[in-house]
């Protein structure tokens, strides 16, 4: 007899709700120490397919590049006023890891203050932005998803797009501390989706930053390109303590090299925004 | 180490304590103490128990308990679970049995003949709770000294640190159990008066994760500490990891979210009204951000490892 699926099933469509379900083989059906569920995974695939397959129709190469196992951290660059890269990132590591990972994507601190927001995040892998969230993410073998440009990435002005802003180096010191690989990665098209017209810094909402004002008020149908580059195992490239400041901040620009470097040439094969 | 002295006894904790140093072959005496008229069940069906009723915030009874009975019986170990369970219990009076009886246990301890050991059951609910803070919470987590803290949180700060800072400081091994919360009647638990009420109000837009414990394992985590030799602070987990929201449905209330605002009036007049516990200023933090213990410290030093899960009315 032919079951009827359900409204999540339908929304996931046949290829989607299989990986929907290897993920669920792996994360049981209750919830883990950050609120992770598998159905918390599935309605997220559900939710970004619109705006994945449709909407920005995101164009991956590279994911082979995520190891299948253990500890690994996936840094990209972070743009376009709202964190629709983010989602489009967290998406895309949910549709072409192999087996399929469950990216721990970490959100800024003032995310969990966030009503409806933050339990949705919450359930679909996102953890707060802690020292120990982020240890504990690694040291029990989990893919770590970081934006080290953080909220100045997102908020930085249209005229400095694809420039790297203040990069951070804690996930080259957890890279080195927990010996897991850094796999660089671009995020382009973001960064045309909503350019910033003004940020009202003295509004501090939930403990928000700032208030951005966009050009638009939704997204533009923008072209996403998401380009993962070769891992780099940072504990060989830079032997020594793990604590060391000038170490980590070697490490840390290495890291950064590299997705500069995707980015300008994913610029320059792009034939179009939209495109 | 085989002779102890069990504070707070009657409560449901302290009975699921004595069952597991009673199974335990070589457990030879339980010198159980609490301030009820009524005797725990196991004292009448296993002759290794004592039961005595006594007041703990008379020093003068502590000195003859312990310089008394506990002597007699070559007492090596104290667990320490003597605390007022209820939110309203203010004032002095409190404080005497929340922290100044264990403070007094702890002296008297501390040159006392036999009495080796001594492990206090703290509460997960010290730990700081808020958006910048880890929701894995271990032993180095922050704790809640906030001065606008009610006095059920700042008596349980005090307690803990009261016996964490006479660590090394003392002859006496010390193991201080900060555990979550143990979803039970008569256990102190805000979180089971919360549910008691047909309808739950929970902050609108929030869904926290909750880490609960059974009285099953939390009677044996603080049996397994009674017998180890292990020393420092343990954050004991639970089984159970559950949003808010799953909680409330499981236990067949009606979940009715509502603006954060409104918590405060709400929860104010059911306790005015009701008499219940539930206090919302208590439990801000914790209906907004989720936090769970990581218990790999007492996994790995007392052998500790949640097993049996809480069992909701709709299970």
């Amino acid at each position: 007899m032919r079951q009827r699926r359900t409204l999540l099933q339908r929304a996931l469509g046949r290829d989607l709700e299989a990986r929907a379900d290897a993920l669920a083989g792996q994360m049981g059906d209750g919830y883990d120490c950050f609120g992770a569920s598998a159905d918390g995974t599935a309605r997220a695939l559900a939710l970004t397919r619109g705006l994945y397959e449709r909407w920005f129709r995101v164009d991956s190469a590279g994911a082979h590049h995520v190891p299948s196992t253990g500890p690994v951290i996936v840094a990209a660059n972070h743009s376009g006023t709202l964190p629709f890269d983010a989602a489009m990132l967290h998406a895309d590591l949910l549709r072409r890891t192999d087996p399929p990972r469950l990216p721990r994507s970490v959100v800024d601190r003032f995310v969990p203050r966030l009503p409806w927001f933050s339990a949705l995040v919450a359930r679909a892998g996102a953890i707060n932005g802690t020292r120990r969230n982020v240890e504990h993410v690694l040291a029990t073998g989990q893919l770590l998803v970081v934006f080290p440009e953080g909220t100045v990435g997102i908020g930085k002005p249209f005229a400095e797009r694809y420039r790297l802003q203040t990069w951070r180096p804690g996930h080259a010191e957890l890279a080195l501390r927990h010996r897991a690989p850094v796999v660089p990665t671009a995020i382009v098209g973001a960064e045309e989706q909503m350019p910033i017209l003004a940020r009202l810094e003295r509004f501090h909402a939930f403990g928000a930053p700032y208030l951005p004002i966009p050009l638009v008020p939704f997204p533009l149908p923008v072209r996403y390109r998401v380009r993962y580059g070769p891992p780099l195992a940072l504990h060989r490239v830079f032997p020594g303590d793990p604590r060391d400041p000038a170490l980590i901040r070697a490490a840390a620009a290495e890291v950064e090299g590299a997705v500069q470097a995707l980015i300008d040439e994913t610029l320059a094969a792009r034939e179009g925004v939209f495109r | 180490m085989s002779r102890y002295l069990l504070t707070g006894a009657t409560t449901p904790i302290g009975a699921s304590v004595i069952r597991h140093l009673l199974a335990a072959p070589d457990t030879e005496r339980i010198l159980a103490v609490g301030n009820e008229p009524i005797r725990p069940t196991t004292v009448e069906i296993d002759g290794r128990v004592r039961y005595r009723r006594l007041d703990l915030t008379r020093e003068r009874n502590l000195r003859e308990l312990l310089y008394g009975p506990c002597r007699e019986e070559g007492v090596e170990v104290i667990v320490d679970m003597a605390a007022h369970r209820r939110f309203g219990a203010t004032g002095p009076r409190a404080r005497a049995l929340n922290v100044l009886a264990t403070r007094r246990l702890l002296d008297l301890s501390a040159d006392h003949p036999s009495i080796r050991r001594f492990v206090y059951r703290s509460w997960g609910e010290v730990h700081d709770v808020g958006e910048a803070l880890p929701s894995l919470v271990d032993e180095l987590h922050p704790l809640d000294l906030s001065p606008d803290a009610p006095q059920w949180v700042r008596d349980r700060v005090e307690a803990d640190l009261t016996v964490c800072a006479r660590m090394a400081m003392s002859r006496l091994s010390i193991a201080v159990l900060r555990a979550a919360e143990c979803l039970a009647p008569r256990t102190g638990s805000q979180l089971h008066d919360y549910l008691g009420a047909e309808v739950c109000f929970r902050p609108m837009g929030y869904d926290p994760i909750f880490n609960l414990i059974s009285e099953h394992d939390l009677g044996r985590a603080l049996a397994l500490a009674a017998r180890s030799d292990a020393e420092g602070v343990f954050t004991i987990p639970g089984a159970t990891t559950l949003p808010l929201k799953e909680i409330i449905r499981r236990s067949a209330r009606i979940d009715v979210p509502v603006p954060g605002p409104l918590m405060t009036p709400l929860y104010g007049l059911r306790r005015a009204v009701r008499g219940t516990s539930f206090d919302y200023r208590l439990n801000r933090g914790r209906l907004h951000f989720g936090v769970v213990l990581d218990g790999q410290r007492a996994k790995r030093l007392l052998g500790y490892a949640p097993e049996v899960t809480v069992t909701f009315p709709k299970d």
